[in-house]
């Protein structure tokens, strides 16, 4: 709970500052904007020559880019710290500082950095989200808000755990490591389509190694009552949790790691 | 004349410095191109899938080509040159402007070797790779000999004109400390209407005639329909003056920003 309490107050402490420069903040918010805003017309435009993609209405499609935008800059807003910031600081030797304070190295990590610009692209991503569902027809019941809540709760964390893997890497060998982008960016931009679109070896990766599938997509096919590969309702409520168990692996790691850690700083 | 000539051994000179510097980060390339494959893969993917529901009048091969010479050159597309940025926030472009050079000329060398450097590093195995793709996957052989060569001279032109878009850029940045915000719309603008985003034969027919006339379109797209025989070889004259007609026109506006910016400089820092 003081753990919460901390990270709330960086964060209040945070916004605070990037605030004092109203005018940068506002154009780069903005910039946020048109660019998501520019992923979703490809979406937009494909959709208006293509018709569908397998039995994904247009409405469907926005539904599931809707929900990957919402929850992957949801992460890179409060978890700046690990989605950007991280390799900075180990470059800079800036981590040494967090070494020293009685608190654990994540923690520290994640106060130390928020991005509120992203709130555009989540509004975007919220926009898109609800066209999809009102094309598609959702009838909303309490059941299916909470999936998709919960959806977006362990794609934080599956996102997370993600970005953590680039962490991981970068500790081990300074540079920071372009390679890990393939799953993070590569799962975003790959995972705005539903899982089906892909042949064999990208399903496998992105259901077994980066679990967006489980995370998303099996819970999103549920509420458009198009079950993903004809599995049982109650599948929706479980896969999910996959994010959290991929977090919790790259959490283990994540502290492995920081005992080989050795100062680049001086 | 004689002035004019060592100007621009000077130019190449600069351009040279700036390619062999361009050739050294090796391993950052590697990862590079490994990430832009997965990407690659990825497009391919899905305009796969969409085809197999609704096929379109204009060939797949022709679009997972379109996507690798994308992938390819992507380099070439993206704003290139921290260092100007730190300069100018720092106020360490003093120096640049006590040098006996254009600054625009300077810069645009600068940019220029960049953009070649960078892509070429890129591109080189990322084609390799792409033509080693199962059929379906594959980036396809160019339409014809004759369009090969169409198609690489269109390149180039495209690589003259998006340095002078570049520098466009640049002379916009030195008006304000912090140019994030309107970097990312100019980038914005270059992904959408470049067509590295998706591809521009994708979009809606009407759009097309519009947007194919625009500077963005002659950077990547242009070469690369002629590449795959999108524009027949009738059309390539009428392409490639489109393309050198805007190089010409943004030069033109690139060296007048920049000399009015240098009337009116404020250096920061002390």
């Amino acid at each position: 709970m003081d753990t919460l309490r901390l990270y709330r107050k960086s964060m209040a402490m945070l916004l605070k500052s990037q605030m004092q420069y109203p005018a940068s903040f506002l154009m780069q918010t903005l910039a946020q904007l048109v660019m998501e805003s520019g992923e979703l017309m490809a979406v937009i435009l494909l959709v208006d020559r293509f018709d569908h993609l397998n039995q994904w209405t247009a409405g469907n499609l926005y539904f599931f880019f809707g929900l990957m935008s919402m929850t992957f800059y949801l992460t890179e807003c409060f978890a700046r710290g690990i989605t950007g910031a991280f390799s900075g600081m180990v470059r800079s030797g800036q981590l040494d500082t967090l070494l020293l304070r009685p608190r654990g190295v994540l923690t520290q990590v994640l106060c130390s950095a928020v991005d509120p610009r992203r709130i555009t692209c989540i509004a975007v991503g919220a926009f898109s989200f609800g066209l999809g569902s009102r094309l598609s027809g959702v009838a909303w019941t309490a059941g299916k808000a909470l999936i998709i809540l919960e959806s977006v709760f362990c794609g934080f964390w599956l996102i997370m755990g993600l970005f953590m893997i680039e962490a991981i890497l970068c500790i081990h060998s300074v540079k920071s490591i372009e390679l890990a982008n393939a799953l993070t960016y590569g799962g975003r931009s790959a995972c705005e389509y539903p899982i089906d679109t892909f042949p064999r070896p990208l399903r496998l990766l992105f259901t077994v190694i980066a679990p967006f599938a489980l995370v998303m997509h099996v819970p999103a096919a549920w509420v458009l009552g198009k079950p993903l590969f004809g599995w049982p309702g109650w599948t929706a409520a479980v896969t999910p949790t996959a994010g959290i168990i991929l977090f919790g692996i790259m959490y283990l790691l994540f502290q492995r790691a920081m005992r080989f850690y050795r100062s680049t700083g001086s | 004349m004689m002035n004019r000539m060592r100007s621009f051994r000077t130019y190449g000179a600069i351009f040279r410095m700036r390619r062999r510097m361009e050739t050294q980060y090796r391993g950052a390339v590697l990862g590079g191109v490994i990430c832009q494959v997965f990407f690659g893969l990825v497009l391919i993917a899905v305009y796969r899938a969409l085809y197999a529901g609704n096929p379109q009048h204009m060939a797949l091969s022709a679009i997972t080509t379109y996507v690798w010479l994308q992938q390819a050159f992507f380099r070439m597309l993206l704003a290139s040159d921290p260092d100007l940025m730190e300069k100018i926030r720092t106020g360490a472009i003093a120096y640049d402007l006590c040098r006996p050079l254009s600054l625009y000329g300077y810069y645009y060398a600068r940019i220029l070797a960049q953009k070649w450097m960078g892509s070429l590093l890129r591109a080189l195995p990322m084609i390799l790779l792409a033509i080693l793709l199962p059929p379906g996957w594959e980036l396809a052989a160019p339409a014809s000999w004759a369009a090969m060569g169409c198609a690489a001279a269109a390149l180039l032109i495209g690589l003259c004109c998006v340095s002078a878009m570049e520098n466009i850029t640049m002379a916009f940045t030195m008006r304000t400390l912090d140019p994030r915000g309107v970097q990312a719309m100019m980038n914005l603008l270059m992904m959408t209407f470049s067509g590295n985003i998706l591809p521009l034969t994708l979009f809606p027919d009407r759009w097309q005639r519009v947007i194919t006339l625009m500077p963005y379109a002659q950077l990547l797209d242009a070469p690369i329909r002629l590449y795959t025989g999108e524009y027949a070889l009738g059309e390539a004259g009428r392409i490639l003056a489109i393309q050198a007609g805007w190089t010409v026109i943004l030069i033109g506006i690139g060296a007048y920003l920049w000399r009015r910016n240098q009337r009116r400089l404020i250096i920061q820092g002390g």
